[in-house]
């Protein structure tokens, strides 16, 4: 009976990968038919069919241009950055035991921002990767920082120290977004000025291939990691001296995923700007949905984040007819009260 | 001897908590650890435990450097139940116990039907058969000290050290975990509030200031004299008529 049950779970587990990859590929289609012209889904799948198989669809070269060049290309930046966010998010929760962590809150993403404006507009070499490069110096810069003045101010994995590490997330976000502010103006002419700060909340209109190159891999990275650690992180459920004793090597773990979470997020910055509240609310969703066990609740806000960010990209192009809203919009509008949810349910459990 | 303590200790920014701890815990007893509030007792488990990283001294098991040794392996030999323990995480009595496989599974060695048996057998033992579904909110104090309990007997350890396990627990549920405690095939060291409970440890060791100021049988080390002074209090000994057991009896100071 126990070899039957152990295989029933293999192979529902392998039933929920596929089915998951499903909802990824349904979503993305979705996020490339969708748009101020509505094109239908044949024409995607033919399109996609003439790209990839080499097939021979008569289709309207227009059509085809707006699908493989910008809606496509966008779309899977949209669910890399999503599910990135989502498991970022999910992580900072986890080790810090903190339920308001998130990149976006303690501070993460406005380094991110500070480090990728800092490279671009000093120019210090072109093109994503120096500009992800200098992202990912902000972003640990940022969070070092943070758990610097958290630790000082007696915050950290305390039940009731939870508090300090976000009040210390809000003064490491201004400072950085001031020191963004002050290197545009000191740096940038007017035309680089309002290209930066339309791009700093949010924009995935400049998604291209070469992006999506960058985003699949570091987004799979970090999911892989975290199925790979998915007990350790199971094993800080209370605290890190009890995850010790069951034989976590913490500070190694803590460094490592970290440092992933930091460097998914300042790809992610660096390529669509600073997205607030998704590796907030996602992680709870995702709880909510499949449980606590990082096992199943990883892949979960991977999906959950991919399809979120892919629809908020949808709303932000659509929502106001001619005109596109910076998605940090639309996912604050979302955000703003979920995380005022979290915060009046974590009153009542405390 | 399973495990030992030599010239151990720990301070906190230049205060010293733990000082010049020499101990030898032997296989397969069961070592009671009684001292005052302060006196160093849950630091001194950390430091046998392995979490915290001894500013002085060493700690070996069966030979072997704990600090050298990878936390996986230590945490298949020690498992460890701290005093204050809490989560916010909505997770189940059987999350909770499952947690203590965790250093026997690797992504390649992924959960077995082995691993249920041994997770069941802990609830059984721990007196929390039947709470697999309660979620962890929902418990009573006394029901979470015997889930920690469960976890660690799930980390099938060599060594059980467990800081004041019977806190919160009703009389009924402390004795019971005491006598299994003392009924398991391992060696186990335990912090304990309560000197009738110490006296029926195979060992007793007295901490005061930081230091272990004594050790030996209950008898020997518990006398009228050293727990009125360590412990500031007068106190006088009863005999139960039933089996010539001793029984502390403590009154003020004054």
């Amino acid at each position: 009976m126990s070899g039957t049950s152990s295989q029933a779970i293999h192979v529902s587990r392998l039933g929920r990968g596929t089915l998951g990859f499903m909802a990824l590929a349904v979503a993305v289609l979705a996020g490339t038919c969708i748009g101020e012209t509505p094109i239908p889904v044949a024409t995607v799948l033919q399109t996609l069919s003439n790209k990839i198989l080499g097939s021979t669809y008569a289709i309207d070269p227009i059509d085809m241009g707006i699908i493989w060049n910008y809606r496509l290309p966008r779309a899977i930046v949209a669910a890399c950055c999503g599910a990135g966010l989502a498991i970022s998010g999910m992580v900072l929760q986890s080790l810090l035991r903190n339920a308001l962590a998130d990149p976006y809150l303690l501070g993460i993403s406005a380094g991110a921002s500070t480090g990728a404006v800092a490279v671009t507009v000093a120019g210090l070499g072109a093109g994503a990767i120096s500009m992800s490069l200098g992202a990912f110096a902000g972003a640990v810069a940022a969070f070092l920082i943070v758990a610097m003045l958290a630790r000082a101010a007696g915050g950290g994995a305390t039940l009731h120290g939870t508090g300090q590490i976000v009040l210390a997330g809000i003064a490491g976000s201004q400072l950085f977004n001031a020191l963004t502010s002050f290197i545009i103006t000191k740096s940038a002419n007017a035309e680089q000025a309002r290209g930066i700060m339309f791009w700093l909340l949010g924009n995935l209109s400049g998604a291209r291939w070469p992006d999506v190159w960058l985003a699949v891999p570091v987004a799979l990275v970090g999911l892989s990691a975290c199925i790979w650690y998915a007990r350790a992180l199971d094993a800080f459920a209370f605290g890190a001296e009890s995850a010790s004793s069951l034989g976590v090597p913490v500070r190694r773990v803590q460094i490592v995923l970290i440092g992933l979470t930091a460097l998914v997020t300042a790809v992610m910055v660096s390529i669509v700007g600073s997205i607030g509240f998704v590796g907030l609310v996602i992680p709870h969703a995702a709880r909510f949905l499949v449980g606590v066990r990082h096992g199943r609740l990883g892949p979960a806000a991977a999906l959950i984040g991919a399809a979120f960010l892919i629809a908020a990209d949808v709303l932000s192009r659509t929502i106001i007819p001619g005109q596109v809203l910076p998605i940090g919009v639309i996912t604050a509008l979302v955000g703003a009260p979920a995380f005022a949810l979290i915060l009046v349910r974590g009153r009542r459990a405390a | 001897m399973i495990m030992e303590a030599r010239n151990l200790g720990w301070s906190a920014r230049g205060k010293p908590i733990v000082t010049g701890v020499d101990l030898v815990v032997n296989e397969g007893e069961t070592l009671g650890l009684v001292g005052p509030n302060g006196s160093g007792k849950s630091t001194l488990m950390k430091l046998l435990a392995g979490i915290r990283q001894p500013t002085s001294g060493s700690v070996l098991v069966k030979g072997q450097a704990l600090e050298a040794m990878p936390r996986r392996a230590a945490a298949r030999l020690i498992a460890f139940l701290e005093q204050h323990s809490e989560t916010t995480e909505a997770i189940t009595v059987k999350d909770a116990v499952q947690l203590g496989r965790t250093p026997w599974l690797t992504p390649l060695q992924p959960w077995s039907a082995e691993d249920d048996r041994i997770v069941a057998q802990a609830l059984a033992d721990a007196d929390m058969s039947g709470f697999e579904r309660r979620s962890w909110t929902t418990l009573s104090g006394g029901e979470r000290q015997r889930v920690h309990l469960a976890r660690a007997l799930a980390q099938r350890p060599q060594i059980l050290l467990l800081d004041e396990p019977t806190n919160h627990l009703d009389v009924q549920h402390q004795l019971s975990i005491l006598n299994l405690v003392a009924s398991l095939p391992v060696t186990s060291v335990v912090a304990l509030h309560d000197l009738n409970q110490a006296l029926s440890c195979d060992r007793v060791g007295v901490m005061s200031g930081g230091r272990l100021v004594a050790l030996g049988a209950p008898d020997d080390v518990l006398t009228l004299e050293r727990v009125s002074s360590v412990f500031g209090v007068r106190v006088s000994i009863i005999t139960d008529p039933g089996d010539g057991a001793r029984i502390f009896r403590f009154h003020p100071a004054s």
